[in-house]
């Protein structure tokens, strides 16, 4: 056990942990200048390195590195690592490995707000469709949490109200799509489908300003977190405030996924596997904030990354092989939790 | 008894007044009497009683195959599986339909419906094994919520494969827009007409099934004790669920919890006797597709939204109020 400490902030942290951690951060790193280096046109590495934090080097690379795969690999990495971090929190509060914020209508919420927002005020910026988001995840988490409320709160109601209030959200994006105008609806469908393709530096801008925000407010309850996975008495017991930790994660959990959905749309199954293969190669005993938003953010650029190399014929959003492969592992965890007979 | 038969009477009238409903609102105006004469006594001159009868009527007899059909399957799925969440939608049966039918299409398989419907028949079979095989086995703690994930997880892994393969291949989505959208104007009325002799002996035999099928839901021991081959019991019913979901979507596109929602509001009218839930079950199925297809008519005018997303906002809602009213126990 060692504790990292960055002015208020401590972490204590196993030397196993701390050194996958480094791994997976050397890892995004060189996946990062990979994604900079590699597409269409190769370009030398310090060009692409220079080109990415706005220093000139020449006409068609500053437009090729600086405009489209800097700002997309770092959309990837930042929406990766926002949803890795969402759904560590959502599984630890909910003490189940099947949560995530895609499956519990959360995700949906957001979609539906962002969309109504494009309805009623316009494609006009970024931070509106961001905000409406978070409204849209915000009332859907309330009323998903008023309806699973009842003396207490069980985690597994949580999520069937979840499911349940999700498609309900689904179906009123659906139907806003079918009310707004042409161009307006083109657009709320191009960013339903969920990609980073085309993102530009705003879209970094405002998944960088969310997390600056939200994450060291998550970091500073994440040994409350990591407590009350004892159970809420033996929490209790260690001087932890339940009640408005949980409140606070919580919140937390929702702004991040809404704006990891109003920055590239749904993308699916991140949320879900990143927390449990970060469990898995740290070999931690209890929820891993920094690990799940690392292995979240090298998922996400490496399925992106493959969904690039795929042949022009072939060109399809990450979200597809996001879900390719999380659906198969979502339903090997249901198949192995009906032999251990707990979910 | 009485009231049981009195109950089904009562579904059977409101799924005729679910019927004039159909038949009488539309998106377009068209007056009551046009609606009437075009039904008594038809004028082919008249346009607008050719509406009623090309697109109205035609519509009306789709929602109820369909709607009938899912809520049989539903109420048979969850008898099976003892689950209170079991939905050929909700479980991705429906999408394993669409699936087979779009990889079909895109590969020149299936050129006509009628070649489609054998694959649709395939994908939901494929599916249902795939998810019972999943998220269906024993009853022990957490059993409901396993088998609603797994259904979700496969339902969104298949979607995203229909996806992906419609993405490839735009030329031809909209042709196909249908088999991923539930709505009940993407089929000719001909073409439709083939599954409705499915759809009624399926429905029969379920019927007749229902007695042995209450008894493997007792529970294996007991099941045995009743004399009842269970495994040819389940395999009988997976096969029915099969063919009522893979035939709902052939006529009308996926269409989620409808399964789901109607065979609970008939449980709690008729009781546990699984005949009468299944027969009021299909009654209520039907009117409840017509419903949401009259509700999606009129509510976005001058467009019209499909059943699927109606159906889907106001199953999505019986379902988590389903969710808050289970007890922790259950769950």
């Amino acid at each position: 056990m060692r504790i990292l400490r960055i002015g208020p902030l401590g972490i204590a942290t196993h030397r196993r942990t701390f050194a996958v951690g480094l791994i997976m951060l050397g890892a995004l790193a060189a996946l990062l200048t990979f994604s900079l280096v590699q597409g269409q046109a190769d370009v030398p590495i310090l060009d692409a390195l220079k080109a990415a934090v706005g220093i000139p080097v020449g006409a068609p690379t500053d437009f090729i590195v600086g405009q489209v795969r800097a700002p997309r690999a770092l959309t990837a990495v930042l929406v990766g690592a926002m949803l890795g971090l969402s759904g560590a929190i959502l599984q630890s509060l909910t003490r189940n490995p099947l949560a995530s914020p895609d499956f519990i209508g959360i995700s949906m919420g957001a979609g539906t707000g962002a969309v109504l927002t494009i309805w009623l005020i316009g494609a006009t910026s970024l931070w509106v469709t961001a905000a409406g988001a978070m409204a849209g995840a915000l009332l859907t988490a309330a009323l998903i949490f008023a309806i699973a409320w009842k003396h207490g709160l069980v985690p597994l109601r949580l999520i069937l109200a979840g499911i349940g209030i999700g498609f309900v959200a689904n179906a009123a994006t659906q139907y806003a799509i079918t009310r707004m105008d042409v161009h307006d609806a083109g657009n709320a469908l191009g960013w339903l489908v969920g990609s980073v393709t085309g993102r530009t530096w705003d879209h970094v801008a405002v998944a960088a300003a969310v997390l600056a925000v939200l994450a060291p407010l998550v970091l500073w309850n994440a040994r409350a977190l990591r407590t009350m996975e004892m159970g809420d008495d033996a929490a209790r017991a260690l001087g932890i405030p339940v009640g408005s930790a949980r409140g606070v994660l919580a919140l937390c959990s929702v702004l991040v996924a809404a704006t990891a959905v109003a920055v590239t749309g749904p993308i699916g199954f991140i949320a879900l596997v990143s927390p449990a293969i970060a469990l898995r190669v740290t070999r931690n005993a209890g929820v891993t904030l920094i690990p799940s938003a690392l292995m979240g953010a090298l998922l996400l650029l490496a399925a992106d990354q493959v969904a690039q190399q795929m042949p022009a014929n072939l060109q399809l959003p990450v979200g597809i092989f996001t879900a390719a492969v999380g659906a198969p592992y979502l339903m090997w965890l249901v198949w192995r939790a009906s032999r251990g007979g707990q979910s | 008894m009485r009231t049981r038969a009195l109950i089904a009477l009562a579904a059977a009238a409101v799924l005729l007044a679910a019927v004039a409903l159909s038949l009488a609102v539309g998106a377009g105006d068209i007056p009551l009497h046009t609606v009437w004469d075009a039904l008594v006594h038809y004028d082919p001159s008249d346009p607008l009683q050719g509406n009623v009868r090309v697109l109205r009527v035609s519509r009306t007899v789709i929602g109820v195959v369909a709607g009938a059909a899912l809520a049989v399957a539903g109420a048979l799925m969850q008898t099976l599986t003892r689950n209170p969440f079991a939905d050929p939608g909700l479980l991705g049966i429906n999408a394993g339909a669409s699936l087979a039918v779009v990889v079909g299409l895109a590969t020149g398989v299936a050129t006509g419906f009628a070649a489609q419907v054998p694959l649709a028949f395939v994908g939901a079979g494929v599916a249902a094994v795939l998810v019972y095989a999943i998220g269906a086995r024993g009853a022990a703690a957490g059993a409901p919520v396993r088998l609603a994930l797994a259904g979700v997880a496969l339902a969104s892994l298949i979607s995203s494969i229909t996806y992906a393969v419609l993405m490839l291949d735009d030329a031809t989505l909209d042709q196909y827009r249908m088999w991923v959208a539930g709505s009940l104007t993407g089929r000719d009325l001909a073409n439709v007409m083939p599954l409705i002799p499915i759809v009624l002996v399926a429905i029969t035999v379920a019927l007749v099934a229902s007695r042995q099928l209450a008894a493997v839901a007792l529970g294996e021991d007991a099941a045995r004790a009743l004399g009842v081959n269970i495994g040819l019991i389940r395999t009988v019913t997976i096969v029915l669920v099969t063919l009522l979901a893979a035939s709902a979507t052939a006529a009308a596109g996926p269409i989620i919890f409808v399964g789901l929602a109607v065979p609970h509001l008939a449980r709690a009218l008729v009781g546990a006797s699984l005949p009468w839930m299944l027969a009021v079950s299909a009654l209520g199925g039907a009117a409840l597709v017509l419903v949401c297809d009259v509700i999606g008519r009129v509510v976005a005018p001058p467009g019209e939204i499909g059943v699927g997303i109606t159906t889907a906002f106001v199953g999505g809602i019986i379902f988590a109020v389903l969710a808050r009213r289970m007890k922790v126990v259950e769950l």
